[in-house]
């Protein structure tokens, strides 16, 4: 009986306590013993003598031979040591079993192996024991929060069960939860996330007093099993009960094909309704929507500059983001501001645990973090990310940079890009970007953190010179400027309190900035005839956007069928936009403020089990009208039964900044932001209506999802130079006319997505047929096929993991995109004589590209330390296996009089190679 | 997955189907290669001529389109209504009496083509007034770099109290010579967009030839300011856009405008 004391009390307390003791017996027993035996033999030892539980496969283990003396060493350390002699690993599980494992797949086998040898011997280890003692209390209540335990960050949406009951919780964004009405003291709380073990423990009458904290342990970096329906377990998750929902955690990215680096926002485009056919652009083209209707918040702050390098990259660091969610339309009312769909980054807090260095290398560029507890109740996260101009840096580059127009005329003229106009000195531009992320979490006590974040990140081309020497004649200090720098500056504070159980809030003081600056010109001193004479010709384009806010968001979890959100938010917007031409005449100078102030609040009502409603409402003050914008909001869901669901959304949204797109896309300052004004630039609106249909086993997931979007108020922009004709900038007279078109839109389609969701195999299908039209006065009467619009986009995801190799092949297909096509062209002869051409231009998106398609695949091998930790990885990406040519669009030019039509396409097949370790 | 289960997915995808398929499919206009080009500038004190081209092929290399012969073709000052006469050259119709051109008259041009009503409008500009050159000419240094460009050498000015459109041209009269070895392959003549402005700075940058010139100040309408604002060399297909243009059922220009002329050199 003594002897089983120990035992009892072992399987009373929770699986990840037991995780704990068996790490703690690793550290701290320290081992003086010589071994001559086989294996087997000396983990039977060990697990005698320090009543550890290790499984292994006797037949294999059998074979190797220790011949070692021991002498006050942990056992950790002669772990690390026996397994690392004979190539073999080891892994504790979370109820504290050493798992001995020749190849990291066979995880699952013993653990199978292993309860099915308890059974036999009458012990089912992996249940919890029955309670202590009889329950004390009844109906009552309880909150608490997951955390990961390695690193002490919080886990969002992990699912929570009070097993026996139909109570489920899935965790906020702050990994809180709370329970009412728990029908007794002894319950099991059943707590599990995707690339975490599930963890169960039962309730006692002490634990309940206090909020509880639920650590959960990763999964070793292979399958699990599955024993709950609804578990997450990929790369890429959608929530089958809501409509729109998409969830990404970076940690499991480097599983696809990476293009460079891993890229949380370029992941999304993997899955339906998301176009994953724009090269050039990180932003999410979401439903027939267009990245500057996404709203995208990282910790709290609006990002308006999402690309790094042409689009080709997102600016956000995977190494400093948690998780993100993707609402792909009829989002809550906590959201608004933007049109079609809501990205929501959220940063790392840094590991309160212990430190973590990390680097990873790739032919793109170098990324670093470190994330550290700096005092007991405080952490930081650093992540700096820079771009070399490695050959993978320079391919996309030239595409994306290298086709422009021949010929000078209109400003600066001596550009000395490719064919500019035959006077520039070719020399390789200096082009980098970089990022970098900040986050400092403070916990003032158990109920209040604050946590500063900070981001900066910056493109820069500067292809300035000196001016070539056949001017030099004259000239003294001639310099030839030519750069293009844009980026975003932003920061946050947010203070997270726990007022109560059921009542938590999250307040930010949020700043964003976003800059689009372009400067290209000439500058010297030209000494004619004695008379020196300075110059600066030129332009110089700057654009930006300073937006300062505050908001406050609030949860309150009345009981367990009613929910109450609510907040309060007040933002004041700044965009300036000065068009600079010879350092003088400012032919656009304007400066626009906004401020704008409202709130909202919502319900979640789950009157039953199987019912969800969501009604709620936001309102919004914008001061440039004046007016007062009310957007009412309604999702739903009903679950037919457990593997059905159903669901609904709608609502409306306003829209009250644009980012406009210049059509000179080929000079460099390709977009920029304006505030509605209610009349040029009208206030946008949308109205959604989205349903769909979901079907989810173990194994499977099959999620149709529909949708409609009415869309009022869309802005489209032209700038054109008036004036000043001649080579280079001529008389003062110049004007710059800014044509702004208003329009409408619509768009409707349908995703299917079949995911396979477990087992060595798992990956994903997703069709999209999808209409998108918009209709601008400017083009005519008539809806015509917007730019982003495609009819037909498949998409097949498939990674296959087999011991310590990741394999992915991604296929993706899609209609070509529509484009405007010249019919014929004409001539007529101007009063000085000289030919004017012109094109007769057919309907706008009248004919379209040829269908995109494209393959990627990559193969990732896991570096792992003895005891089953990942510690990095080595992999390898090819882009566009078959190096289709898939066009961006095309460009028109008239020589010798006839038209000349090029293609101008995205990249070809690109390998590239990426490293990354890590450091604890 | 049972059959019978699946049916309400069956049923989403059959009725997103209905959804898609009453939805009818673009069509581009296909008429509009088939309309005409005009060419037409009525100006007081010329003769009234109207050019008349097709489009011409993307690969066309000729420099204009085929001319288009045999038309019936009407003009009216809002009074009278006459009918130009196709001359020896194919393609273009003249009216001899060009007393009919006055300040404020407007313009209207009519005839059918390939089955269409095609027809034109314009207002005549009043004539420039004041126009005036700083100096008589002006010296290009040879070394003009881009520092040169920026220095004002001369100014033409003009009276513009009601904002009209103006453009400058400038044509050579006799021969010139190239300023400089990269100047030659640029064209000997000029002209000019001073939009609503009154006056142009002529910089070392703006001649390329010295020689002989005559400055010819043209008081224009929109419709021509339009077209040759939008001058197209290059476009893409993101954009692209119709050269706006005031002919209906055609392309082109048909538009008065009025001149004066100073002579201008350049040494």
């Amino acid at each position: 009986m003594r002897k089983l004391l120990p035992l009892l009390v072992l399987a009373t307390l929770t699986t990840h306590v037991l995780a704990q003791q068996t790490q703690r017996a690793l550290k701290k027993t320290t081992i003086n013993k010589l071994f001559t035996c086989s294996l087997d033999l000396m983990f039977d030892t060990l697990s005698k003598d320090y009543n550890l539980k290790i499984v292994f496969e006797r037949d294999s283990v059998s074979r190797y031979h220790v011949v070692d003396h021991f002498l006050n060493e942990s056992l950790g350390h002669v772990l690390d040591e026996v397994c690392g002699n004979n190539k073999l690993h080891y892994w504790i599980e979370a109820d504290g079993t050493i798992y001995i494992l020749k190849n990291m797949d066979d995880l699952s086998r013993l653990k199978k192996m292993y309860a099915l040898a308890s059974a036999g011997q009458g012990a089912n280890l992996k249940r919890i024991a029955p309670p202590e003692a009889p329950p004390k209390n009844f109906d009552f209540s309880i909150s608490g929060k997951v955390v990961d335990q390695t690193t002490g960050e919080s886990v969002r949406s992990a699912t929570i069960r009070v097993m026996g009951t139909n109570l489920t919780a899935t965790t906020g964004a702050d990994g809180q939860f709370v329970f009412f009405n728990i029908p007794s003291d002894t319950c099991v709380i059943e707590t599990s996330y995707s690339g975490f073990q599930t963890d169960r423990f039962r309730l006692t009458a002490q634990t309940i007093k206090l909020p509880i904290t639920i650590p959960l342990y990763p999964s070793l970096n292979t399958l699990n099993e599955v024993s709950i329906l609804g578990k997450k377990s990929g790369v890429m998750n959608t929530d089958a009960k809501k409509v729109g929902v998409l969830q990404l955690t970076p940690a499991a990215l480097d599983k696809l094909p990476v293009m460079g680096e891993k890229d949380v926002l370029k992941a999304f485009q993997l899955m339906p309704g998301v176009s994953g056919t724009n090269e050039s652009s990180s932003g999410a083209y979401v439903r027939g929507g267009t990245p500057d209707q996404n709203l995208v918040v990282f910790d709290g702050f609006t990002v308006y500059q999402v690309d790094h390098l042409y689009g080709f990259f997102s600016a956000f660091n995977a190494n400093a983001v948690k998780d993100v969610q993707l609402y792909k339309g009829g989002f809550s009312s906590k959201y608004g501001g933007r049109l079609s769909s809501v990205t929501e980054i959220t940063g790392k807090d840094g590991n309160t645990k212990q430190s973590i260095f990390g680097v990873d290398l790739s032919l793109l560029s170098f990324n670093a973090f470190l994330e550290t507890p700096v005092t007991d109740n405080s952490s930081l996260l650093v992540a700096v990310r820079r771009s070399y101009q490695g050959p993978f840096y320079d391919k996309i580059f030239k595409q994306f940079n290298a086709t422009t127009v021949p010929g000078g005329g209109g400003g600066g003229g001596f550009g000395g890009r490719r064919g500019g106009g035959g006077f520039g000195e070719q020399v390789t531009p200096a082009s980098h970007f970089y990022d970098v992320d900040f986050r400092y979490t403070y916990k003032i006590n158990a109920d209040n953190t604050i946590a500063w974040s900070f981001y900066a990140g910056d493109d820069n081309t500067d292809n300035s010179r000196d001016l070539p020497t056949f001017f030099t004649s004259t000239i003294t200090d001639g310099k030839i400027t030519d750069y293009t720098k844009y980026g975003n500056t932003a920061s946050s504070i947010k203070w997270s309190s726990t007022w109560s159980k059921n009542l938590h809030s999250n307040t930010y003081i949020t700043y964003s900035s976003y800059f689009n600056d372009r400067n290209r010109g000439t500058s010297g001193t030209n000494t004619d005839d004695g008379v020196s004479t300075t110059f600066d010709n030129g332009t110089n384009e700057t654009n930006n956007l300073k937006d300062i806010g505050i908001k406050s968001e609030w949860e309150w979890q009345l009981n367990n069928t009613v929910k109450l959100s609510y907040g309060g938010f007040a933002n004041h917007q700044q965009v300036n936009y000065q068009y600079v031409q010879n350092d003088t005449s400012k032919l656009i100078d304007q400066h626009d403020k906004a401020f704008l102030g409202g709130g909202y609040v919502e319900l979640e009502l789950d009157p039953t089990g199987k019912l969800h409603l969501q009604p709620g409402v936001r309102e919004t003050w914008f001061q440039p009208t004046g007016k007062l914008y009310t957007e009412p909001r309604f999702s739903a869901s009903y679950t037919l039964d457990s593997h059905y669901t159903l669901k609904f959304a709608t609502g409306q949204f306003y829209q009250f900044m644009n980012q406009v797109t210049r059509e000179d896309l080929l000079n460099g300052n390709r977009n920029f932001w304006v505030i509605s004004d209610g009349s040029t630039v009208p206030v946008g609106m949308a109205r959604h209506y989205m349903g769909g249909a979901s079907y989810e086993n173990d194994q499977f997931l099959i999620d149709v999802e529909g949708y409609y979007k009415t869309l009022d108020g869309l802005t489209q922009y032209t700038i054109g130079q008036q004036g000043g004709g001649g080579f280079g900038p001529g008389g003062g007279t110049a004007t710059l006319q800014q044509n702004f078109y208003t329009g409408t839109g619509n768009a409707k389609g349908i995703e299917v997505l079949v995911q396979k969701k477990l087992g060595l195999y798992t990956g994903w299908l997703s069709y999209t047929l999808s209409q998108t039209q918009n209709k601008f006065a400017v083009y005519g009467n008539t809806y015509y096929p917007a730019d982003q619009d495609v009819t037909n986009e498949f998409k097949s995801i498939n990674m296959y993991h087999y011991d310590r190799w990741n394999f992915a092949a991604v296929f993706l297909f899609s209609t070509g995109h529509p484009y405007t096509a010249p019919l014929s062209s004409y001539t007529v002869t101007g009063t000085d004589g000289n030919r004017i051409t012109a094109f007769n231009v057919g309907a706008k998106n009248g004919e379209r590209l040829p269908d995109y398609h494209r393959l990627d695949l990559s193969a990732t091998y896991d570096l792992l330390k003895i005891n089953g930790n990942k510690i990095g990885s080595i992999g390898v990406s090819l882009f566009n296996v078959y190096n289709h040519k898939n066009i961006w669009y095309r460009e028109y030019q008239f020589q010798d009089n006839q038209v000349i039509t090029t293609d101008v396409t995205y990249l070809g097949f690109t390998p590239n190679l990426t490293l990354s370790l890590r450091w604890k | 997955m049972e059959i019978r289960r699946s049916s309400p997915i069956i049923f989403a995808l059959f009725a997103v189907a209905i959804f898609f398929t009453a939805c009818t499919k673009y069509n581009p206009d296909v008429k509009s290669t088939n309309l005409p080009v005009i060419e037409s500038y009525l100006v007081p004190g010329q003769p009234i001529s109207v050019k008349l081209y097709q489009q011409k092929a993307l690969t066309d290399t000729a420099q204009y389109g085929a001319p288009i012969t045999g038309v019936q073709m009407f003009l009216s000052d809002g009074t009278q209504k006459v009918s130009l006469t196709e001359s020896a050259t194919k393609g273009t119709y003249t009216y001899a009496d060009n007393s009919i051109l006055a300040t404020g008259k407007t313009y209207t041009l009519q005839f059918d083509y390939n089955g269409y009503p095609v027809s034109a409008s314009s207002t005549m500009p009043a004539k420039p007034v004041n126009f005036v050159s700083q100096n008589g000419g002006i010296t290009i240094s040879s070394g003009q770099g881009p520092g040169g460009a920026s220095t004002v050498l001369n100014v033409f000015s003009w009276s513009n109290p009601d904002s009209l459109y103006h453009v400058l041209a400038f044509k050579a009269v006799g021969a010139v010579a190239a300023s400089n070895s990269f100047g030659g392959n640029r064209p000997i003549n000029l002209e000019l967009n001073a939009a609503k402005a009154s006056y142009y700075n002529i910089t070392n940058g703006t001649f390329f030839y010295l020689g002989n010139y005559q400055a010819i100040l043209f008081s224009v309408n929109k419709e021509y300011f339009d077209l040759i604002s939008n001058n197209t060399r290059t476009a893409t297909s993101q954009s692209l856009i119709q050269t706006p243009t005031n002919i209906i059922n055609g392309f082109g220009v048909f538009t008065a405008m009025q001149a004066d002329t100073l002579s201008f050199v350049t040494y």
